[in-house]
């Protein structure tokens, strides 16, 4: 089926897209958006190049890309949030 | 920090031990053994953190299958409404944005309810949690919404949770 | 195969794509950051929604493979629950942090509340 590679050309091509808000992104919080947006639209297209080509090793991959751009995310949310790891409920129960 | 429990491990191992089978979709008797080991370890060092009081509740029948139908009826619908209106918002030139950060009420009680609420309402483009607090016994989101159409906070909880906060009442109380 | 099929198939991945567009020019052309976070949105819902559906009609009814079915579905869930939550991390995280919209709010709750 041709069309499963046409869409997956298509979903790199978003993600290419993507990459120009990355590269000018005002503040850090624009570049991580730009980054996890075009990991999924990356993990889409391996999704649709492996039903195309029939090989399971790229499901497998695009798995852990989901999972790596989603440990990104947060950490770059909670170094914004000025180091804070903790909330304050809980600095309370240990004091 | 809290205290591990049985019930949360055994739970927490269940559903871990159902996901390593998803994952490898294969019967040999390595595969499980090795399965039950990982997801007891697992479960041994996680379950603290994600399983507090109930533990059970997963495996109500009645309650699973409105859990269900809510992540399969209800919540594509809201879902989908709302991404039909973000895609028009964005192919007409981005210009019809009206940003604004609203305080709404919460009715649901305890954890699970109110972060599974939080997670829809973020789902749903257009509408995104920022924090919860309390105040004077209530709970309140702070969420940022593309399109203030309603300045009072009551009746923009309305127009934010739309059906989402009934079903999710129905399944945690 | 059937025609059908492949034409059900195709609506479904188009219907990704045209979402996934949507998020993408929303990211490139929205004005401030919280309103491209809200675009962005689009892209982990229903542009993967579609993909993801697509290839399980795919999968079940064309390769006949359990493995590929289950692996598809798992990158769904994965996708569906922790997206939110990177989502809020990174919303409180860059309101702390300073960054504002350029324009005024028309209601601004959270500075009200914990005004710095």
């Amino acid at each position: 089926m041709t069309e499963l590679l046409i869409f997956s050309v298509l979903f790199g091509a978003f993600a290419l897209l993507n990459v120009i808000r990355l590269i000018k992104g005002p503040h850090a919080a624009d570049r991580i958006i730009a980054a996890d947006n075009s990991d999924l639209l990356i993990a889409c297209a391996m999704i649709l190049f492996s039903l195309y080509s029939g090989r399971g090793i790229y499901l497998d991959i695009s798995i852990i890309c989901a999972l790596l751009g989603i440990i990104n995310t947060m950490l770059v949310g909670r170094y914004l949030d000025r180091g804070r790891w903790k909330y304050e409920s809980d600095s309370e129960d240990n004091n | 920090m809290r205290k591990t429990t049985f019930p949360a491990v055994l739970s927490t191992f269940f559903v871990s031990y159902c996901f390593w089978i998803l994952l490898t979709w294969s019967w040999a008797t390595e595969e499980l053994i090795a399965g039950a080991v990982v997801s007891l370890a697992v479960a041994l060092f996680s379950a603290r953190f994600f399983i507090h009081n109930k533990a059970f509740w997963f495996f109500n029948p009645a309650k699973f299958f409105i859990f269900l139908l809510y992540w399969v009826i209800i919540f594509p619908v809201e879902l989908i409404k709302a991404n039909w209106d973000m895609a028009k918002r964005c192919y007409g030139g981005c210009r019809k944005v009206n940003p604004g950060i609203v305080r709404v009420p919460v009715e649901i009680k305890g954890d699970y309810g109110q972060a599974q609420l939080a997670n829809s309402i973020t789902l749903t483009p257009g509408t995104m949690t920022l924090d919860i607090c309390e105040d004077q016994g209530r709970d309140y989101y702070y969420v940022h919404w593309i399109d203030v159409a309603e300045t009072d906070r009551d009746k923009a909880g309305d127009i934010i949770k739309g059906t989402m906060e009934k079903w999710l009442r129905r399944i945690w109380e | 195969m059937s025609l059908t099929l492949r034409i059900i198939i195709d609506v479904f991945l188009a219907v990704g794509a045209f979402f996934a567009l949507a998020g993408t020019i929303g990211n490139l052309r929205m004005p401030d950051t919280f309103c491209r976070m809200q675009a962005s949105t689009c892209i982990a819902t229903m542009g993967l929604l579609g993909v993801v559906i697509g290839g399980l009609l795919y999968s079940i009814f064309i390769m006949h493979s359990p493995s590929t079915t289950v692996k598809i579905i798992v990158i769904g869930l994965l996708v569906f629950t922790t997206n939110p939550v990177g989502a809020h991390a990174i919303a409180k995280g860059a309101y702390r942090h300073g960054i504002r919209p350029d324009k005024e709010m028309e209601i601004d709750d959270f500075r009200r509340d914990f005004d710095e």
